[in-house]
Formats: structure tokens, C-alpha cells, sequence
């Protein structure tokens, strides 16, 4: 855009190294450069995405979905551990999430800019989640008895397993 | 940002490089640009910071279910709500695909192959719409069974106790309801099919459990079990699902209990629904988009409304196993 094509005038000290660093930056990253630049170097930038890469990162996408119904389906083996369907499925998630961000957000072939806005992001993500645990997911262990009266319990989905099995208005019609 | 453009070449100082410039060389010299700020275009530029934002409005919503699902004393199963995993599964599919179909799209704008970029786009929108026809239905499906955010339309309880009860004989005096409950004794036996009948009488039998004084307290359970009834893990789907009176008689809408049912319903709501949000958004951009010439020089407009979905896709790809499958 507009900033190439600006003409050559000094209003102030350029620094070599600044300079450099720019320029090198500069053609790293492929979009948003206008038309002299795409024209340019309009193979490139095809290529590094290329129709058949997407194609296959599809694929991966739909095997890994896939991949994480499978805990749900009745060939899992570990329906007994919850734990370890719940990893594999983060496992998987965040898999299918890296692809997503480094193919089809072009990611992968973007210049160093990438890192100073998903690391800070990504750290406040994590930090606010964390920041939820002592008040939100500990809440339960010291609550006021008037919660725990009304809240559901453990006992309750026993009492309603139990209710569901006996035969109290059992009908010899109905099933 | 492109006021302060420069170029000068390399090797040489800047009264040096003038000097070539004005010469009109410059000819097997590198041309350096300065240029201030992040090298991308304004457009991707704000498009990404509002993405950063994004991620950690998202991250708040994600981990405030995962902190409190895991806080929770109990928790539904997938089931005790009527989620069907395999339409989950379908949504996810459908999105992955859009996220293709954006993509291909933006490849066709770079090579300016005007009628298929917006074939493309125009696919991703449809497969959007898609989604969100899905979403509805599974919303009206979780509607069909008292299961809203919050009171008055909500009709879970989180256990089968006095105020339980209290709830499904209010329910049950209602003049409507009793007009209704009047009709249904007064139908003789052969016009009903037979599991309208046994509905009847267990119906019956329910009316007299709740307002019986020697009433004892799995007596409640037992009736909750009947209005509607929690199906087990291994029944799968629709498939294994036992009808409760609910669902016999919809006219009834008796007060249901899911342990945790409550606050199942307020996370899922909320996520699903702000992402819900989000994707009629993204609709609504391409449905602009779809207006313009979808040439060479639109592919940046293309490629930041493509950011947006991909992210968009991103997060339903940790929402789909923390609400379906966990």
C-alpha cells in the first residue's frame, strides 16, 4: 500500500540496524503489500499455500474429529477412566487448533509480528483462567450450609439411578 | 504509519544514498523501506489485535465452564441434557469445511478467478447457515425439555426434594392443566394407544404420590423419574432414550430434575451463544462480501473476514469435546 510508495525523504535519523530489521520484515510477510509487490512475486505467494496442502490439513482436521469421537463410541477402551478420554481429547483439540492456526491463518509463513501478538494474548488467556480457580472452582469447599442444602449432590444422582431401576410403578404394559 | 516511508540503500550513509537516488541508479543496490510499526497492512493489523482480544474473551468463557464444571459437586452427563454427540460432531464437520471453503476462496481472489472466489464464499456462507440451522435445533430440542438459562421459562431442578414437590403439585393445580388432566381421564382406554395408557396410570398414580401425607422421600425421586427420566450412559442417543410423561403428554411440562442441570444449562447457553453470535457475524461479513467483485484487489478484505472464521472454527474446536464429549 501507501507506504511503498512513498517517495525517499529524510525527515529525521533513520537507524541502519532499524532499517534493516524493517526492510528484512518486510519481505518476509506475503499479504496486504498491494499491487506492485503481489504482482511481483504472485507464484510465491501461491505457493505456500497451495490448494493440495489445504486439502490435506482438511483431511487431518476431519481425522482428528473423528479421532476425538471416538471416545464416545463404544470402541473406547478407557470408558471406566474419564481422565484419560479428556486428555486425548485436549490432546487432539489443541492438534486441530495448531493446524488451524498455521495453515489456514496463514500463520506458519507470517514475519515475527505473529509472536508479539499471541504470546501476550495467549499468557492472558491462560493467567485469567487461573486467576478463576481459588474463587470459582474451589467454591463448593468451604460453601455456606444454606448451598449445600439446595445444591445437587452425588447422593441425588444415586437416589435418581436408584429411582430409575425400581420397579415401584412398574407396568406391564408399558415395556 | 506510510507518511514517514523511506528508502535508502544499503552499504552507503543517507546523504550517500540521495546522491545514487537522484541519479536515477539504484540499479544492483538493495532498496530498504522504513517502515514503522508491525510490517503488515492496517487492515490484518487491527484484524489481529481484535483477534488477541478474542482469544482472551474466549479463554475467560472456556475457563470459567472448565473451573466450574470441575468445581461442581455433580455435573450432568451429555445425556442427562439431551445432547446428541453425533449432531455435534456433524456441526464440527461442517465448520472444518467452511474453513476450507474460505480459504479456497481467498487462493481464488489471489488468482483473481473472480467467479469461483465467490462460489466459494458464497459455500462458506451457506455451510455457516448450516450450522447455525443445526444450533437452532438443538436449542429447540433442549427447549422441548425445560431446558432454558434461567427462571421462569427453566423447569429443572437439581434434585428431587420438598421444593420439587412443591413445584410439580403447583404445576399440576394449575385450572389448565386441570382441564387438561380432566380430558385426559375422561378418554375411554381404547381411543389412546398403549403407551398413552400406561402414561395414564402411571400419571395417576404420579398425582397421588405428590400429595399424599405418609409421602417418603424417594417417593419424589421416583416421581421425577417418571416425568423424566435420566438416560443411563449406554443407551446412546435417541435410540435407548426412555419417554417420560414430558414427552408422552408435551401439554404437561411438569417441573424435571438434572442434578446440576442448572448450571450446565447457564454455561452451555452462554458459550454456545456468544459463539452463535459470533458465526452470524461472520455471515453477516460475507454476505457483505459476496456484494463486491471478489478480484486480486479484495483478497485482503477476503483474507481478514477469513481470520475472523478460522477463529471463529478454533474455538468450536475446544467446544465441541468440553461440552459433548467431557
Amino acid at each position: 500500500m501507501s507506504e511503498h510508495s512513498s517517495p525517499a525523504e529524510s525527515h529525521g535519523p533513520i537507524t541502519r540496524a532499524g532499517a534493516l530489521s524493517a526492510s528484512v520484515a518486510a519481505h518476509d510477510h506475503d499479504g496486504g503489500h498491494g499491487d506492485a509487490h503481489a504482482d511481483g512475486h504472485g507464484d510465491d505467494h501461491g505457493s505456500h499455500g497451495g490448494i493440495g496442502q489445504y486439502l490435506a490439513v482438511f483431511a487431518a482436521l476431519c481425522v482428528l474429529t473423528t479421532m476425538s469421537f471416538l471416545t464416545y463410541s463404544s470402541v473406547w477402551p478407557w470408558r471406566d477412566e474419564p481422565h484419560v478420554g479428556w486428555a486425548f481429547m485436549m490432546a487432539v483439540s489443541c492438534t486441530k487448533a495448531m493446524l488451524v492456526v498455521l495453515f489456514f491463518m496463514h500463520v506458519l509463513w507470517e514475519a515475527n509480528w505473529k509472536y508479539v501478538l499471541t504470546i501476550p494474548a495467549a499468557m492472558m488467556a491462560i493467567f485469567l483462567a487461573l486467576m478463576l480457580i481459588p474463587d470459582v472452582g474451589m467454591r463448593n469447599r468451604m460453601a455456606a450450609q444454606e448451598r449445600v442444602l439446595h445444591m445437587a449432590r452425588p447422593s441425588d444422582v444415586l437416589l435418581m439411578e436408584r429411582a430409575a431401576e425400581s420397579q415401584m410403578l412398574a407396568d406391564p404394559a408399558s415395556h | 504509519m506510510n507518511a514517514s516511508a523511506h528508502s535508502i540503500p544499503h552499504g552507503h550513509d543517507d546523504r550517500d544514498a540521495h546522491g545514487h537516488d537522484d541519479h536515477g541508479g539504484g540499479h544492483g543496490h538493495i532498496v530498504l523501506q522504513y517502515q514503522p510499526g508491525l510490517p503488515l497492512s492496517k487492515g490484518k493489523l487491527i484484524m489481529w489485535l481484535f483477534l488477541s482480544t478474542e482469544i482472551m474473551f474466549f479463554a475467560a468463557l472456556l475457563g470459567s465452564y472448565v473451573v466450574l464444571r470441575f468445581g461442581a459437586a455433580v455435573w450432568p452427563k451429555p445425556h442427562h441434557v439431551h445432547l446428541s454427540e453425533p449432531i455435534g460432531a456433524f456441526n464440527t464437520f461442517v465448520l472444518i469445511c467452511s474453513s476450507v471453503t474460505i480459504v479456497l476462496a481467498l487462493e481464488a481472489a489471489k488468482a483473481n478467478k473472480v467467479a469461483m472466489a465467490k462460489n466459494w464464499m458464497l459455500a462458506t456462507l451457506l455451510l455457516g447457515c448450516l450450522f447455525l440451522g443445526i444450533k437452532g435445533y438443538e436449542y429447540s430440542a433442549k427447549f422441548s425439555h425445560g431446558i432454558y438459562p434461567a427462571q421462569p421459562h427453566s423447569r429443572i431442578y437439581e434434585k428431587p426434594d420438598l421444593y420439587y414437590g412443591a413445584a410439580v403439585r403447583a404445576r399440576l393445580g394449575e385450572p389448565a392443566i386441570i382441564e387438561q388432566l380432566k380430558e385426559l381421564d375422561d378418554t375411554p382406554e381404547e381411543k389412546l394407544s398403549s403407551d398413552e395408557a400406561s402414561a395414564r396410570r402411571r400419571l395417576q398414580k404420579i398425582r397421588q404420590m405428590v400429595v399424599s401425607p405418609d409421602q417418603q422421600p424417594f417417593d419424589l425421586a421416583v416421581v421425577a423419574d417418571q416425568i423424566m427420566p435420566l438416560p443411563s450412559e449406554g443407551t446412546g442417543g435417541h435410540g435407548g432414550h426412555t419417554e417420560g410423561l414430558n414427552d408422552t403428554f408435551p401439554w404437561l411440562r411438569l417441573p424435571a430434575v438434572i442434578p446440576g442441570g442448572n448450571m450446565w444449562a447457564s454455561t452451555y447457553f452462554l458459550l454456545t451463544g456468544f459463539h452463535a453470535i459470533h458465526v452470524a457475524v461472520g455471515l453477516l461479513v460475507f454476505a457483505i462480501l459476496l456484494t463486491y467483485r471478489l478480484d486480486r484487489k479484495r483478497a485482503g478484505m477476503i483474507e481478514n473476514a477469513g481470520l475472523y472464521w478460522h477463529f471463529v472454527d478454533l474455538v468450536w474446536i475446544f467446544l465441541f469435546p468440553l461440552l459433548y464429549l467431557f
